[in-house]
């Protein structure tokens, strides 16, 4: 059967494939994999996963002969590996190991392990495909240690050794980083290292030797599961110690700033009470730093999302998530100014930030405290910004920090002599750019500050 | 093995028997490490973590609690 609502990143695994029906997304398991989806069924294998809420609970919709679909619960935001912040993409990896021992535990096996089978959901990691569990042959090793390597614990040791920004470049490497690139960018010392020489150099190593082996004449040599436990283990207890170099203290962002106690407090008031007017369940903060502002929002919301360019930003959020058992919001790593592109085959397989959110369609965006970012930092005109917003938002809380504000002082005097070219970062302009496309159903001038506040709707949204 | 539809790198499944060995003495000097530094009374409390253990615990088990 032909279905045009095939996802298209569905087409690698010919076990199944992802679509959508009705806006609902399900998923179609084909009679090849029928012997490993009933095993996993009647043994509890999946109910057992669904209850330590490590997979996503799926309910079974139809079951022919030639055919079984089954609908996932419905995750509203999907969070790509190189939107993640260091720890997150530490638990993406841990989970994926732990499910990896359970499964040899209980006679099955992971047939991949792409960082992409992993999102956020409920303030924690979760794997999402269903399908990727198959029967543990005896004495095999993991089919899918290379891609966990170049997936998960290649992009984890770069960061360690070169920072977080390193993370980011799964964004093109949609297949993992490359052994032998991963192998050269590590420093010499990590040769000395047993653990990263054997599951790295050595690989690499490996990799290029039997590149050449056209014939087929190399045998994949046997491995028993004591032997694969230990290698599951060693790669859990490393990666879970493992730590970035770089400041990844948080927290005192606040205090940095240029406001007073009152008008931080003036600020979040008139935050909560314009998403309490507008009535907003969902929402995404851009530049939402640790996700102060969101948590200051009494009325109920169903998802949030939080987004930073600044990675520890993103971490303490994540760690907060964890901490507080919240189960509402999702951080991520976003520059505002290079949002995530679509990319893959066909530019298809992974979708751009822009079309997520599209579908996602936030109740509110909040971007407080970035527009002075975009337009002095990214160069980027009250119009383009204007045009960004009101792309995806229904209501846009903005704030506007005017000329004298200190930040943006700041920011201008680091243009040395470009700065005249900026005179055009005043209210006035602000506000006629951004009434070509929004509305202004509020305007609140913070007291004793420089900022402004404003509550716009876009003009196409009735 | 036909549901095979990625390349697992046939130098990853040759030298896993090695890594695995690696992996088995590290892991076994951890435990030496960690059972001397009890003895001798060494051991530190672990720091709070946000990570669990690897073990999954079993569907049954989670319904007695």
């Amino acid at each position: 059967m032909i279905d045009n609502s095939k996802h298209a990143s569905s087409f690698r695994d010919p076990s199944g494939y992802i679509f959508t029906e009705e806006g609902v997304i399900k998923r179609a398991i084909f009679p090849i994999y029928f012997k490993q989806y009933n095993a996993l069924t009647t043994s509890g294998f999946f109910d057992s996963l669904f209850k330590n809420k490590l997979l996503i609970p799926h309910r079974e919709i139809t079951k022919t002969e030639d055919k079984i679909v089954i609908q996932p619960e419905n995750i509203p935001f999907i969070t790509y590996p190189y939107e993640w912040s260091f720890n997150m993409y530490k638990e993406a990896a841990l989970l994926t190991l732990k499910l990896q021992k359970y499964s040899l535990e209980k006679g099955f096996s992971l047939k991949d392990a792409t960082a992409f089978n992993v999102t956020f959901h409920d303030g924690k990691a979760v794997f999402i495909d269903t399908l990727s569990f198959d029967f543990y042959q005896e004495n095999t090793p993991w089919r899918a240690y290379k891609q966990f390597i170049t997936h998960f614990l290649g992009p984890l040791v770069l960061a360690h050794y070169h920072g977080a920004q390193s993370l980011k470049l799964m964004s093109n490497f949609i297949d993992g980083i490359p052994i032998k690139m991963l192998a050269s960018m590590l420093p010499f010392k990590t040769k000395m290292n047993p653990f990263l020489y054997a599951n790295i150099h050595l690989l690499a190593k490996f990799e290029d030797k039997h590149n050449e082996d056209y014939k087929g004449e190399s045998k994949a040599s046997a491995l028993s599961k004591k032997g694969q436990l230990n290698i599951i283990q060693s790669l859990y207890d490393y990666i879970k110690k493992l730590t970035l170099k770089e400041h990844s203290e948080w927290g005192n962002y606040y205090d940095k700033t240029n406001y007073s106690t009152d008008a931080f407090v003036e600020k979040s008031t008139i935050i909560d009470t314009w998403i309490e007017n507008v009535q907003a369940k969902t929402l995404i903060d851009v530049g939402g730093n640790d996700g102060t502002f969101v948590r200051k929002i009494n009325s109920e919301l169903k998802q949030a999302l939080v987004c930073d360019i600044d990675n520890n930003a993103v971490d303490f959020n994540y760690k907060a998530i964890k901490e507080n058992k919240e189960s509402f919001i999702t951080p991520f790593v976003l520059n505002v100014l290079n949002p995530s592109a679509a990319i893959g085959f066909q530019n298809k397989e992974r979708d751009s930030f822009i079309n997520r959110m599209k579908d996602f369609a936030p109740d509110v965006t909040l971007a407080l405290a970035v527009i002075h970012h975009m337009s002095l930092s990214g160069n980027v005109t009250f119009e383009m910004s204007a045009q960004f917003f009101a792309s995806f938002s229904k209501y846009l809380v903005i704030e506007f920090p005017k000329r004298n504000d200190s930040w943006v002082q700041r920011l201008l005097s680091s243009k040395v002599d470009f700065k005249d070219h900026f005179d055009w970062y005043t209210l006035e302009n602000f506000e006629s750019a951004y009434a070509i496309y929004f509305e202004v159903l509020e305007k609140k001038p913070i007291t004793n500050s420089e900022r402004v506040m404003y509550l716009l709707k876009p003009k196409h949204v009735k | 093995m036909h549901l095979l539809y990625f390349d697992p790198g046939l130098g990853a499944m040759i030298i896993q028997a090695v890594v695995a060995a690696v992996a088995g003495v590290i892991l076994f000097s951890k435990g030496l490490m960690y059972k001397i530094k009890t003895l001798l009374g060494f051991s530190k409390n672990r720091e709070e973590d946000i990570f669990d253990d690897i073990e999954i615990k079993d569907q049954d088990t989670e319904t007695k609690l």
